[in-house]
């Protein structure tokens, strides 16, 4: 009997549908107070003054803290270039500059807006192209100040946030050859993460450390960056985990944490929580970053792709996060799945004085897919070929050479992905039915697991069920609540019930990367089989023993130590635990895991910070729209996603994860605008204005999992949860342009767009 | 002021600030957290709960409006035979991701089903427009209901 593949209820199922679930937001210490930030009304500026006496002076108010009253240290993931509070400037709208500590939220709200600040305002960098001109101003005149927070400096200057290139040899000669070259620009514009739970956190300061609660995806990252803020070592802060409602990458820096950590020493210990507004929130996410793609394809008198250029613009906001390892996924895309020759990728980040973007599911892939496919679709309108001939003739095979240098043993899968979807639905045949306004639209992706470490513990109860401790986070996915669970399950032969994981607190369980890349699966999956397994040697040893057998005859299977081929001669684990007591002490194993960058050539680009992708996986779908010529809305009829998961672990985690993910990408492609407006501030700053995606405005998808189980990956799992958000707007553009003739090359498709296109 | 009601069968009475919302007095003065705040300005629906059996938005709902009346949250509905066969249904279909959206959900959809057994897909989909979750993408949600109700109807 194997639980690997079967359906299982969530372990947190039932406290979450119930209610009993506490929350990021819903957590509450003894005696706690509430704290509030004061934050920029504006996106550039410089405070002329700012008076914290009458808020002082506000009923219930312990606490106002400013920069004065930080630590003078500069933090950030990538690059240190940012402060706790705003010093003398402020950056982008929604900075803080002050935080306030009282007895009630209301009353710390109220102190904060009570504060006396001026701010003399200053042009505002917004514009991508304008940024790197040389009349910009600079958003940090002391960008040369920046250190980096682990190794050595990257290509940075001014402006500029982060640089990588790749120039070939080739290309400019491929050019000049060309039968004909075909360009493109596409833009796109930032997506909030829209997770339903605000961020919130709650301090304490205790015994000379920082205790943090936090609904996080990446508790070690708050640790470090709490500890850079309130300049400690990062032991000096613990951080405790709660149920998250929702992240999609905005949960894996700090946010919250450090202003309730500071403002609880400031109070002497009490315990202080501050939760964001829905309009803070939204203002200060670190979003899916705006971009501007250029492709230029080569092609010869046969039509094929002989060389490429792509050059991506991309808004860093006012602070770098974890955006400048990102630049160099460009070169990873530019040419991922279909051949195009040497091809040059000039990927920028800039400063702009704007909110910091961030890390969201599927980091630039999704407008860098847009653009690729787009592209495809318009060479081969532009050469008078089928779009999916085309697509199939450039398609890689086993064994491609990506532009930097990473070999795709496997990348002919990318076929049998394209060959499940013409299963499902027959391009012939969806041409040959084709109605008035509609259209579809199809392309391919491939994408990484992230590889960062985890670790684990799995401890032997004397009861024969097991405790695993780890810092991973299960946002939502499932990838603890059922992955990691069934894998434990499945190598100790016991029930899923029998396996239970705590949530993460830094003190307690080593070093996670966090729930992020589609990595908790396989790899704390990894480290808790590999943890698993030591239970397994233990047990055998002890129960040799006892059961009179060789340590090598023995097999834990079915909530048993047994002889194997002895039908009868076995005992429970219960018994083999307690057993343990007496003889070699409490059964418990070790587990960590960490997946290795395949070989790459580190010559092909500069600031190559993210140089390979680990544990590739392919993607293919496919989107059937129909456009409504009186209102210009778009509805996606049909959606179809075929998709390398290595192997599928949990069918409703895999289904849940696709699912959800195109729902997002629906979104992105057709609705989700977070626009900026000249003056640097976001125009939609709730849910009302915000669009997100309803049950009326998704179609069921169908989902067709291609199975190749990886040998590194736990039962041969690969990451899962990332990739199908890449392809939806790129298949979405291409079906809206298809139904209505004209090209479509932003995000998102807005029916005012749709309604101009049809009426030109 | 003080105001009475009935919160999942048990009369309350309870001092509250005339502004205050619903959502606050359930969350904050009398500790039932199931009932989930996401926006404030009831656009999500994380915060729904029954008022005389009526789904709203507890976030923008004046808590005096609801002297006299009666209110069910998730944890009343958790006691609710439907409530419990919906909930049930939300963990084996994988309608439950992050779960933070899911007590508004569970609300709306016993509010949905005790008026009509047997809804058809488009009638879910219409009548969960108030509720956004932002991890399913509802196809699971639905199929929760779709099992809910054949099993009730099996009964």
């Amino acid at each position: 009997m194997t639980v690997i593949g079967e359906r299982i209820p969530r372990s947190d199922g039932q406290s979450k549908v119930s209610g009993e679930a506490i929350y990021g937001v819903d957590y509450a210490e003894p005696g706690m107070i509430w704290g509030a930030l004061l934050r920029s009304p504006v996106s550039s500026g410089r405070i002329t003054r700012l008076d914290t006496t009458a808020a002082m002076a506000m009923p219930g108010v312990h606490a106002v803290l400013t920069a004065a009253d930080a630590p003078d240290a500069y933090a950030g993931w990538v690059l240190r270039d940012q402060r706790l509070f705003a010093v003398d400037r402020v950056h982008f709208e929604g900075q803080p500059i002050a935080a306030v500590a009282a007895d009630t939220l209301a009353q710390a709200r109220a102190a904060a807006a009570a504060i006396d600040l001026e701010i003399e305002p200053l042009p505002a960098v917004v514009d991508l192209d304008h940024a790197l001109s040389p009349d910009a101003p600079l958003v940090h005149p002391d960008w040369e100040s920046f250190v980096p927070t682990a190794g050595p400096d990257f290509p940075r200057g001014g402006n500029l946030a982060a640089e990588s290139i790749s120039d070939p040899p080739g290309v400019d000669e491929a050019f000049a050859r060309a039968h004909r070259v075909i360009s493109d620009e596409f833009v796109a514009q930032r997506q909030y993460q829209a997770y339903i739970e605000p961020k919130s956190a709650v301090g304490i300061f205790r015994d000379g450390r920082y205790t943090i609660h936090t609904a996080h995806q990446f508790p070690y990252n708050v640790r470090d960056r709490v500890s850079q803020f309130l300049n400690v070592r990062p032991s000096a802060v613990r951080v405790v985990g709660h149920t998250i409602g929702g992240g999609f990458g905005a949960k894996l820096d700090a946010s919250l944490e450090p202003y309730a950590a500071l403002l609880s020493r400031a109070v002497r210990g009490l315990a202080v929580k501050l939760v964001n507004t829905r309009t803070e929130d939204l203002i200060t996410c670190p979003s899916r970053e705006g971009a501007i793609t250029r492709l230029r394809s080569a092609v010869d008198a046969e039509g094929n792709i002989i060389a490429r250029e792509l050059e991506v613009i991309a808004d860093n906001g006012a602070y770098s996060g974890e955006m400048p390892w990102l630049a160099s996924i460009a070169l990873h895309c530019a040419r991922g799945v279909y051949r195009a020759g040497p091809t040059r990728v000039v990927a920028r980040l800039v400063y702009t004085n704007t909110t910091p973007t961030g890390a969201f599911r599927g980091v630039n892939g999704t407008y860098l897919y847009h653009a690729v496919e787009r592209h495809m679709d318009h060479i081969a309108a532009e050469l008078g070929v089928d779009r999916l001939e085309y697509r199939l003739r450039h398609l890689f095979t086993d064994g491609e050479e990506l532009l930097n240098g990473q070999v795709l043993d496997d990348a002919g899968i990318l076929r049998q992905g394209f060959e499940a979807i013409e299963a499902a639905a027959p391009w012939a045949e969806l041409q040959a039915e084709k109605r008035p306004y509609r259209g579809i639209g199809i392309g391919a992706a491939w994408w990484l697991t992230n590889p960062s470490a985890g670790t684990a513990v799995v401890k032997m109860h004397e009861d024969g069920t097991v405790a695993v401790v780890t810092a991973a986070t299960d946002n939502g996915s499932g990838a603890v609540s059922m992955g990691v669970t069934q894998v434990v399950a499945e190598r100790l032969g016991i029930p899923p019930a029998d396996v239970h994981i705590a949530l993460p607190d830094t003190d307690v369980a080593g070093f996670d990367g966090g729930s992020q890349g589609s990595r908790t699966t396989r790899i704390v999956g990894k480290a808790s089989q590999i943890a698993a397994d030591e239970v397994v040697e233990k047990l055998k040893n002890v129960a040799a023993g006892l059961l009179e057998a060789a340590a090598e005859d023995l097999e834990v299977a079915e909530g048993t130590v047994r002889v194997k081929g002895v039908p009868g001669k076995s005992m429970t684990l219960a018994e083999v635990a307690v057993t343990a007591m007496n003889t070699v002490g409490p059964i418990q194993g070790t587990g960590s895991f960490v997946t290795p960058f395949p070989d790459f050539n580190p010559g092909c680009a500069t600031g190559l910070m993210l140089p390979s992708f680990p544990t590739p996986t392919y993607h293919v779908h496919l989107a059937e729209v129909e456009v409504d010529p009186v209102t210009g809305n778009v509805r996606v009829l049909r959606y179809l996603v075929a998709q390398e998961v290595g192997r599928v672990i949990s069918p409703d985690g895999t289904y849940g994860q696709v699912m959800g993910a195109v729902t997002q990408g629906i979104g992105y492609a057709l609705h989700e605008s977070l626009r900026i407006g000249e003056d640097g501030r976001y125009r939609e700053r709730t849910l009302e204005s915000y669009r997100l995606p309803l049950a009326g405005d998704v179609p069921r998808v169908e989902f067709f999992p291609l199975e190749h189980p990886d040998p590194d990956g736990p039962f041969g799992a690969k990451g899962v949860g990332e990739g199908p958000v890449l392809l939806p707007a790129a298949v979405i553009a291409n079906a809206v342009s298809d139904a209505i003739g004209k090209p479509f090359n932003q995000i998102p498709i807005t029916p005012e767009e749709v309604l101009a296109a049809i009426q030109s | 002021m003080e105001m009475t009601f009935t919160v999942n069968g048990t009369q309350a009475k309870v001092e509250i600030d005339p502004a205050e919302t619903l959502l606050g007095v359930l969350r904050e003065r009398l500790r039932l957290t199931g009932t989930k705040e996401g926006c404030n300005e009831g656009e999500c629906g994380a915060c729904t709960v029954l008022v005389d059996g009526l789904p709203v938005d507890s976030c923008i709902y004046s808590a005096a409006a609801t002297g006299g009346r009666r209110v069910e949250t998730v944890e009343g509905l958790t006691l609710d035979e439907l409530g419990r066969d919906l909930q049930a249904a939300f963990v084996a279909a994988g309608g439950v991701q992050c779960g933070f959206c899911t007590p508004g959900f569970i609300a709306t959809l016993v509010s949905v089903l005790r008026e009509n057994e047997a809804p058809s897909e488009d009638d879910l989909r219409t009548a969960l427009a108030g509720n956004i979750c932002r991890c399913t993408g509802y196809s699971q949600i639905l199929d929760a209901v779709a099992a809910t109700v054949s099993r009730r109807n099996g009964r």
